[in-house]
């Protein structure tokens, strides 16, 4: 199964794209989605509806509160929806972080159910859980966060296994999470760093999806990235009048005009000297 | 910590199952490989493998884990399928400081799974439930 946000990226891309999103074969699809809480919100959802209406697959997404309102519409987006196969999208309310731990420590309870188990686990906002978990707001302990990533991570190896034990031949369970980092001004003085946090969920996502935001006004560079072995790639994306989001590839000579330099720095930091675009 | 050191890691974990499984031992050199390669807690791993501290937990529904009981009698669930281990050592020697691969306990699953000498035990689909979500581990 291809990468879901490389789907997603194609399947709204403006014009046709000639490029794909290629990971190393090695490389796992589990993802992490950086920006802002909105954008990311977004961009998880059009992975959710991607994946139930265009590959046919069971996604479980788990969020905090229902949506109320999305920058992206999904109408414009998608102008031929049908409402029934969003049935394939479960969305799971929970509202701490021990509820979130004991409802993916029971997934795996669905091996032993007649229908298949979902195929894309998405959560929705990682850090909303820790600010309000017990230890209080990101405290000095990383085992929370470890935690909650190493269970997604061991649900979906088990999930998969399970999926290609079965003839439905869609044998991958993936995990996309979704995490804003407080800025340096605005974190609590004794909240963990958010790049020591990054460092712990890279161990068990390592897809990464930064999105940040260009001038303000509706344009995101987004960039998909792999560390083993080093892989960047650029995606522009855009939220046009009426809603719909849609992606097209960055190639070299545009990659220069970026707003914030520093985070695709950081990226390509990340991913060593051998970045490929 | 790089990739390289984890492929050796994983290496050296293969060539110990292969030897174990012929001679029942375990030779100098791996010995020496295994406390360059993971350090000090090689030894202590090595100790709690001796004690038969490692339970491989399983449910119906096939999902397994490793409990592997601590010198202070605490349980500590790791996944099989990454690395992951609730206690402080792995916190801050793995996590904070990127020091080591593994703590002494995930090291320890991990040499009784080669060896073939992790206790068994069956468990029911809702006890996984708990194992795994971290409950038994807060209540010990």
């Amino acid at each position: 199964m291809a990468d879901i946000l490389g789907v997603v990226f194609r399947r709204f891309a403006s014009g046709t794209v000639t490029t794909d999103v290629i990971f190393p074969a090695e490389a796992e699809g589990n993802t992490l989605v950086l920006g802002d809480v909105n954008i990311s919100r977004s961009v998880l959802f059009l992975a959710a509806v991607t994946a139930a209406t265009d590959l046919g697959l069971k996604v479980l997404f788990f969020t905090q509160t229902p949506f109320q309102s999305l920058p992206v519409s999904l109408r414009a987006s998608l102008p031929g929806l049908k409402l029934e196969t969003l049935k394939n999208v479960k969305f799971v309310y929970v509202k701490t972080l021990e509820e979130l731990a004991e409802d993916l420590a029971s997934l795996h309870e669905l091996a032993s159910e007649a229908a298949s188990p979902p195929s894309l686990i998405i959560l929705d906002g990682l850090d909303h859980y820790l600010h309000g978990s017990r230890g209080g707001p990101l405290q000095d302990d990383l085992s929370p966060v470890a935690h909650v990533a190493a269970l997604l991570h061991d649900t979906a190896a088990f999930l998969s296994q399970i999926l290609q034990s079965r003839a439905d031949g869609q044998g991958l369970c993936r995990v996309m999470v979704s995490f804003q980092s407080e800025d340096e001004g605005s974190r609590d003085s004794e909240a963990l760093a958010p790049e020591l946090l990054l460092s712990v969920l890279d161990r068990y996502l390592q897809v990464r999806c930064t999105l940040e935001e260009v001038k303000h006004d509706g344009e995101w560079r987004v960039y998909l990235s792999v560390m083993c072995p080093a892989l960047v790639q650029q995606w522009h994306m855009v939220l046009r009048a009426g809603g719909a989001l849609e992606f097209r590839p960055v190639f070299g000579g545009e990659q220069q005009i970026l707003e914030q330099p520093e985070k695709s720095k950081q990226e390509n930091e990340r991913c060593g000297d051998n970045c490929s675009y | 910590m790089g990739s390289s050191l984890l492929s050796v890691a994983e290496q050296l974990l293969r060539d110990l199952q292969r030897t174990y499984s012929e001679t029942k031992q375990i030779p100098d050199d791996l010995l020496i490989a295994l406390r360059f390669v993971f350090g000090p807690c090689a030894l202590q791993a090595l100790d709690l493998v001796d004690q038969r501290s490692v339970t491989c937990v399983s449910s119906p529904s096939g999902r397994n884990a490793f409990q592997v009981l601590g010198g202070s009698g605490r349980l500590y669930t790791c996944f099989t399928s990454c690395h992951y281990c609730p206690c402080p050592a792995f916190s801050f020697t793995v996590l904070r400081r990127n020091e080591s691969l593994m703590c002494k306990h995930l090291l320890a699953a991990c040499l009784s799974q080669a060896m073939g000498l992790c206790q068994q035990e069956q468990v029911s689909d809702q006890q996984m439930t708990h194992i795994l979500s971290g409950q038994t581990e807060a209540s010990t």
